[in-house]
């Protein structure tokens, strides 16, 4: 398969600041994945994400160096807007992302951006909103819903445009763990459902770890650990150091393993243990 | 009920069979009759044709009570500047003394008038405010092809109103959590300490501008370049079309101006001298 993105040797200094945000990342994300990005705060997560999404160099002032490429091309190569049509981003912060006065405005805004036909748009506006559980909200203010539905307004508004990559920053940061769930529901619905390459900044491993093909691990602005998401919870002692608390399940079967009472992989989410303690209960 | 910009419509108000240009069209010439018409009986006569319409509309009559203080004030304001603070006018007519200050007939008329000049103005505006959406006004600028860029720095203005106000009150929360809290305070204590408030409020209003500007940057949205010369379809407009009844009302509007127009000026209708009302007042002061 095809790397949608190709970083080479980048770092990323903001200007001001003594030290990188993000140093030496060399990275290769196949079309299609899905790909989860963890690390503490200060990691250089969100310098990432806005590097392969064009913000970085484009809206803030700094030093770059080495290369970020989408789609084989470098993304300061690409004319304002047009990135965007292969890159969608959903930021942490929903509020700060509406852009319109009500929820359906706020979903063909970036349809209309890209220039797109009024029945291209319609079609659209009905797919998205099939996908999130839009309906409902279409004629109501993006303010005056609630958190949950805040954000899922703001990733169905950046899927209408059906980017090839979707990027989202912590997502979830600011919601309930349902409205977490209903997020990730939709993400699963992606996975399952379409061809896009997905790149998820976020904290809550329980929900990203059963839809992760690949895991990211950011440290002091350095990708430490890029594995298949099975592979990456095996170096548990490595993950521990680094400041990364897994979810209960892969964690206790790692203290199983250290204390000698388990020998195979760990597993990563619950139906996997449960099949992992059967296999065992047999044996 | 659909939440308008200054209160709430019934879902199923008549008003919504109206185009929200045919609303702006109805708020920018009435605006201007008061302008043309002396004679407080015929601006008394619009605003009774607005409570008329807002009630025809559905709009909730009882929020109507909040504009009486400012009625009153505004009316106190008008006929204090126009008497007490009015001066010495040896050529008016002078009505009586009160400690001191000299009240003339043509004072007291002029305030009276504009009184009832400026009223009629700011029913019109919430007749229009309170029938109309956000979305109606942007709707309305689009259909008569504003730019878009102005149409959306208008929303964002409406927008970042609110936005600004919840800023504010999670900055004076988080004061008051901290021991900070003005209230019960004196006036000036308030003001000095004001900057508090202002300095966060002022850092927060920044961050939210980088935020706005990468959403738009996400959403494909760029001022210069090639993607600012992308034809943009207005989607919005199709959930709107302009039909006869509208085509109607907006003839009829701009009708009644060119006749209250005709009339003011060809004929000297509407002026103080054929007011029946000033003559009255004439007589009774």
């Amino acid at each position: 398969m095809s790397s949608i993105i190709e970083i080479t040797d980048f770092s990323w200094r903001y200007i001001n600041s003594e030290v990188h945000a993000v140093q030496n990342i060399n990275l290769k994300i196949e079309e299609g994945k899905f790909v989860g990005v963890i690390g503490q705060n200060g990691a250089g997560k969100t310098s990432l994400a806005y590097a392969m999404d064009g913000l970085i160099p484009g809206q803030y002032h700094g030093i770059k160096k080495g290369l970020v490429k989408v789609d084989g091309i470098e993304v300061e190569a690409y004319h304002k807007g047009v990135l965007q049509k292969i890159v969608g981003m959903v930021f942490s912060d929903p509020e700060a992302q509406f852009t319109a006065m009500t929820v359906e405005d706020e979903l063909v805004f970036g349809m209309e951006n890209l220039g797109m036909s009024i029945p291209e748009i319609k079609e659209r506006l009905d797919w998205v909103c099939d996908l999130t559980d839009m309906t409902p909200l279409l004629a109501k203010p993006p303010y005056e819903i609630s958190g949950g539905q805040k954000q899922r307004v703001a990733l169905a508004a950046v899927l209408a445009m059906t980017p090839r990559v979707l990027i989202l920053d912590e997502p979830t940061s600011m919601l309930d763990p349902f409205s977490r769930k209903r997020v990730f529901d939709v993400l699963g619905k992606l996975k399952r459902e379409q061809k896009m390459t997905v790149i998820v900044i976020e904290h809550s491993l329980e929900n990203l770890i059963p839809l992760a093909d690949e895991m990211i691990l950011m440290s002091e602005g350095k990708l430490v650990l890029h594995e298949e998401t099975h592979t990456f919870f095996q170096e548990m002692d490595f993950l521990l150091a680094n400041g990364v608390y897994p979810p209960e399940t892969p964690l206790f079967f790692h203290y199983l393993k250290k204390k000698g009472h388990y020998n195979g992989p760990i597993p990563v989410t619950n139906e996997e243990a449960l099949a992992q303690l059967k296999c065992k209960g047999r044996n | 009920m659909n939440k308008t910009l200054l209160g709430y419509v019934p879902e199923h108000s008549p008003i919504y069979v109206i185009h929200p240009f045919v609303k702006l069209f109805f708020m920018l010439i009435v605006s201007l009759f008061p302008i043309l018409i002396y004679a407080p009986e015929w601006n008394a006569f619009i605003m009774f044709v607005i409570i008329l319409l807002m009630w025809f509309s559905r709009v909730n009559m009882k929020t109507l009570k909040i504009y009486i203080p400012v009625a009153i004030s505004m009316g106190s304001i008008i006929l204090l500047s126009y008497t007490v603070l009015g001066g010495t006018h040896p050529e008016y007519e002078l009505l009586g003394r009160f400690i001191g200050i000299k009240f003339y007939w043509e004072r007291i008329r002029d305030a009276i008038v504009v009184y009832f000049r400026i009223l009629p103005m700011i029913f019109t505006m919430v007749f229009f405010l309170s029938t109309s959406r956000e979305r109606d006004v942007i709707v309305a600028m689009r259909f008569i092809k504003v730019p878009f860029v102005v149409t959306y720095v208008f929303a964002m203005s409406l927008r970042s109103a609110g936005l600004v106000l919840e800023d504010f009150f999670i900055i004076r929360q988080a004061e008051q959590a901290r021991g900070f809290d003005s209230t019960g305070k004196p006036l000036w204590y308030k003001i000095r300490k004001y900057i508090m408030y202002m300095i966060p409020l002022f850092a927060l209003s920044l961050r939210r501008a980088e935020e706005f500007t990468n959403a738009l940057v996400a959403r494909g949205y760029a001022f210069t370049g090639e993607a600012a010369k992308v034809k943009r379809p207005d989607y919005v407009l199709t959930h709107y079309s302009y039909k006869v009844l509208d085509t109607t009302l907006t003839v009829a509007i701009a009708l009644i101006f060119v006749t209250i127009l005709v009339l003011r000026f060809g004929f000297g209708y509407f002026t103080l001298d054929t007011s029946v009302f000033i003559a009255w007042l004439s007589q009774v002061l």
